[in-house]
């Protein structure tokens, strides 16, 4: 990255704190002047008592006809509930945790996997314009998804006791109406992901001994891979399918109405949250082989280009494939690929020699 | 600040008008221009997008004309324009560019690049950053009277070929003329056979015509290197030409930016509408196609296609009367996937092909007409362009391909009903 | 304080420098002498530009295979962002409210959802065209990046302050509004308004060259 990208992104980051900022004083302004509510007991829990011994029995009956009308009390639902409060939230975080810690201590132990031969300077091709677009659209997106999603998911452990009541609350609506906003959109580039990426994807042979060679990260041995490897591939498809299914859940979780009844609905939360933690737990992965990970890896996602040593290092048979197709790339023709050469150093020279 | 930098930034400012303000203010940076450039999509070289080869005018209106511009420069946190603005632009205005306009079609805040990149031009001549061979091409227009440095001794010779050839007259200096035709040097070396082409389709069509010894260079390197001055000059010679002899019109030849200058530009830069009219030869042919007095028998039967001369047809408006000239004299006429007011550059238009330095990036940039040739599998090529011609010729044989390029004049003359 | 403030002072100013920058802006490139050309014309410059005002909506059909995805993103950003800016409820009930008095039929809810996520889309694929084609990468500026995560993060605020029952979060839509408002005559955002000249401009040098452009 170039120092004045970095410069720039420090700046959008800035900007962006700045307007989180901004929302808490916000908050805090809107509502310093609301009384808080004193806890008062439900007057009729008797009668809800009762209620819930004659639903055991089958007794209640409703002139509604409609999804769930005869049920007062949903005791499945206080399963849910129970199952939302102690074991998701608390396991959830756990893995979260955990998966980070992982990375963490194995980078350390690890450290970067750095190409045997270094770079080349040699460039190939790897993706199009349109195929980082639609990565990084995802990215983004996903991340969004990602942060208002465990924003609403563990408001009660560590947001409400770091922020209040009021303050989370209003960071609590933003989040949904942000979540559900943004959804559609990840359902969409999943789907164009899932059009532009499936050929590549699809398992051959070869990769089972990337398997069982470890994918090359552990040890140092080299292994074997096409135009992606079998971690890529598993990775597509663990993206593809519980995106989808996080899409599904999510679609009928955010429209109530279509008729559903009340367990399909805490069965799609159960369904979309577990999906997404262990989406996030497998992206932080994601994040850092592509970036901090391995060497040369972000450059195919930034220009579309990589180092033919990433290449026959990662890929051989596709850098393979590139070699007997010609394909290649010189240092100098990649420079003027990204703009980056100006042409006639003559022109250059006569200005330094008329200083 | 050394004096060649100051001769160039004054010269840039005193190009931003009002047109260009509303230019850079519209353009979103989106890219599209790149597209649209043969230099780009032969090289995919991002320096060569249209919009970035106006950078040094833009540095300058936005250092003068904008909000963040002027505060970034009172507090030195802008980069100021520097020579090197200007120098490493040399390159990409002169050799990067065949001023085509190809970008200006498709804009989509409508922005006319190829208006920009000449005014581009214009400060990077007045800062001596221009290729040596439009340099050298430019004083010998002004010396000698022609770029090549052709002489009146040379086309004398030339007439007297044509007309032992034809057994015509070729009228020179005729006072009352109707028509005072130009030619370019090109034609007058390469292709005499236009001059050949005017005299039997007048003589024919009994059109009252003449040449100027004084006038008979059409081209203008003024246009090409970006030097108003020296264009004005270059034109005013034509225009006292016409009002010498008292021709009620003047013809502008198989030329592109000859067209440009003398019917587009010339009365801009001389301040004052012309007394006489400005003709294109494919114009004249038409109408006298149409009124009749010019006959043609029988049609080409070979493939041929039509390329487009970008200064004639796309920013001189010229676009129909060649296709009405072709279909008929030919039966097999196709045209080209991009055409008409969207063709394809030959990669040596706007002083590329007068400009040694760009031979190789000229030759790659051909590489776009190739493509089109290649889609067409064609005999002929027709063409009213001496400059397209040269330089179509060049790329074909470069490239080993055998396709005969030909005038639309030669072509129309070969169909010709004459007396005998 | 803050609430007032944003409310009040802030709103108005940014008012004031957004339709003054705006009228000086235009008024310098409609109302300047433009030179009169002398050649003699072969069409009109009048109906060449105003055709090229309109014609330039759409692509080229031998470009648009080249521009595809720059053609889709862009028309799903600008006419998702048109129609959350005049026809979303919340909207037309603030300009009835403070400035015109009347209202129109807003769009559905539905409906203001699918504007809302194809101008997301629309400009997330835009910017990030932005920084990874090498050819936009090149002749973009910091101006084309503010503008762009300026106008995102105005839109997105409006979407989080949805629910319609924060008033925190509806200043926060505000505030973002006020900067963009201030940005917006200082910056690249003016080409919603000059690119009619600048079509113009064209159209009319190509009309009366008789070409159509």
């Amino acid at each position: 990255m170039s120092k004045c990208t970095w410069i720039f992104f420090r700046q959008v980051y800035f900007f962006i704190s700045l307007l989180i900022f901004l929302c808490l004083l916000l908050a805090v302004d809107a509502t310093a002047s609301e009384p808080a509510t004193s806890k008062v007991n439900s007057p009729g829990s008797e009668l809800w008592m009762n209620v819930r011994k004659n639903m055991a029995t089958g007794k209640v009956t409703s002139q509604v006809k409609s999804v769930d009308s005869n049920v007062l009390i949903n005791s499945y639902a206080q399963r849910w509930t129970q199952f939302r409060m102690t074991q998701l939230i608390n396991y959830g975080l756990i893995v979260l945790l955990a998966v980070f810690s992982i990375i963490f201590l194995f980078y350390v132990i690890r450290g970067r996997v750095k190409l045997s031969g270094g770079l080349s300077g040699h460039m190939v091709h790897r993706f199009t314009d349109y195929e980082r677009v639609l990565h990084w659209v995802l990215a983004i997106v996903f991340l969004f998804l990602a942060t208002t999603g465990l924003i609403l998911l563990f408001g009660r452990p560590i947001f409400i006791p770091l922020l209040g009541h009021e303050i989370f609350s209003v960071f609590a609506s933003a989040s949904k109406e942000g979540h559900n906003l943004f959804g559609p959109i990840f359902l969409v580039s999943l789907i164009l992901m899932l059009f532009s990426f499936v050929r590549r994807n699809i398992y051959a042979r070869g990769d089972l001994t990337w398997l069982l060679r470890g994918g090359g990260i552990i040890g140092k041995s080299h292994v074997t891979g096409g135009f992606f490897n079998m971690g890529e591939k598993t990775w597509y498809w663990i993206v593809i399918l519980i995106g989808l299914a996080i899409s599904a859940s999510g679609l009928i979780l955010v429209s109530p109405n279509l008729g559903q009844s009340r367990i399909i609905m805490e069965l799609s939360h159960v369904i979309h949250s577990i999906g997404a933690i262990i989406l996030i737990a497998v992206s932080m992965g994601h994040m850092y082989l592509g970036t901090k990970g391995t060497e040369g890896t972000l450059e195919s996602m930034k220009t579309g280009y990589v180092d033919i040593k990433w290449a026959e290092e990662h890929h051989d048979r596709w850098a393979k494939e590139c070699h007997d197709n010609n394909r290649l790339i010189s240092a100098e023709d990649y420079a003027k690929l990204q703009g980056k050469i100006i042409q006639n150093a003559k022109v250059s020279n006569a200005m330094e020699e008329n200083k | 600040m050394s004096d060649r930098l100051e001769r160039g930034l004054n010269t840039l400012r005193a190009q931003i008008d009002t047109k260009v303000k509303s230019y850079f203010s519209s353009c979103v940076h989106c890219g599209i221009c790149a597209e649209a450039c043969l230099f780009y999509t032969e090289t995919q070289d991002p320096r060569y997008t249209p919009i970035y080869k106006t950078q040094p005018l833009h540095k300058v209106w936005q250092e003068e004309y904008t909000f963040w511009g002027k505060i970034g420069k009172k507090l030195g946190l802008t980069k100021s324009f520097t020579e090197a603005d200007l120098a490493n632009w040399e390159e990409l205005v002169y050799d990067g560019c065949s001023m085509c306009g190809r970008c200006s079609m498709v804009c989509p805040v409508g922005i006319d690049v190829a208006y920009i990149i000449r005014k581009v031009k214009e400060g990077l001549a007045a800062a001596d950053y221009s290729p040596e061979g439009l340099v050298g091409a430019a004083q010998r227009a002004v010396e000698i009277g022609s770029p090549m440095g052709i002489r009146l001794k040379a086309l004398k010779a030339q007439i007297k070929h044509v007309e032992a050839d034809t057994g015509l007259k070729i009228p020179m200096d005729v006072e009352g003329a109707d028509y005072m035709a130009l030619l370019s040097s090109m034609e007058i070396i390469n292709f005499p056979e236009y001059i050949e082409a005017l005299a039997r389709i007048f003589k024919q069509a009994g059109v009252s015509w003449t040449l100027c010894s004084e006038a008979f260079e059409a081209t203008n390197s003024g246009l090409q290197i970006g030097n108003s001055k020296i264009a004005k000059l270059l034109l005013e010679r034509v225009v006292a030409g016409a009002e010498k002899l008292k021709v009620k019109n003047v013809i502008s030849p198989e030329c592109g930016h000859a067209y440009a200058a003398i019917r587009w530009d010339g009365p801009n830069w001389l301040g004052k509408p012309y007394n006489f009219k400005v003709v294109h030869i494919l114009e004249l042919l038409d109408e006298l196609k149409k009124s009749g007095h010019l006959k043609t028998s029988g049609k080409e039967t070979a493939r041929l296609t039509f390329h487009d001369p970008c200064q004639i047809v796309r920013r001189g408006g010229v676009e129909a009367q060649p296709r009405h000239l072709l279909e008929s004299v030919a039966e097999n006429f196709v045209e080209m996937t991009d055409h008409g007011r969207m063709n394809w550059c030959c990669g040596g238009g706007g002083g590329v092909s007068a400009n040694e330095r760009a031979d190789e990036l000229k030759l790659k940039a051909f590489n776009r007409k190739k493509a089109q040739l290649d889609e067409l599998n064609v005999e002929t090529i027709v063409t009213a362009c001496a400059n397209c011609r040269l330089v179509m010729e060049e790329g074909l044989e470069e490239n080993e391909m055998d396709i005969p390029i030909i005038g639309l004049s030669e072509l129309l003359v070969e169909y010709l009903v004459e007396d005998k | 304080m803050i609430m007032d403030f944003i409310d009040g002072p802030f709103w108005y100013f940014s008012l004031i420098v957004f339709f003054s920058g705006i009228i000086w802006n235009m008024g310098s490139i409609v109302f300047a002498l433009s030179k009169v050309d002398l050649s003699v014309s072969r069409g009109s410059a009048v109906s060449g530009a105003i055709k090229t005002i309109f014609t330039r909506f759409a692509a080229d059909k031998g470009m648009a295979p080249h521009i595809r995805l720059q053609i889709i993103a862009g028309y799903m950003f600008h006419l998702g962002l048109f129609a959350l800016l005049f026809f979303a409820a919340p909207h037309i009930l603030f300009l009835e409210e403070h400035f015109l008095g009347f209202g129109w039929t807003p769009m559905p809810h539905w409906a203001f959802i699918i504007a809302s996520e194809f101008a997301f889309l629309g400009l997330l694929i835009l910017w990030l065209h932005r920084i990874l084609n090498p050819v936009s990468r090149l002749i973009s500026t910091a101006d084309d990046h503010i503008a762009s995560i300026l106008t995102f993060v105005v839109m997105l605020t409006g979407c989080l302050a949805l629910l319609e029952s924060f008033t925190a979060l509806r200043l926060l839509h505000r505030f973002s509004v006020e900067l963009f408002l201030i940005y917006f005559p200082f910056s690249r955002l003016m080409h919603a308004f000059t690119f009619i000249p600048s079509r113009a401009f064209t159209g009319a040098w190509f009309g009366r060259r008789g070409i159509s452009s």
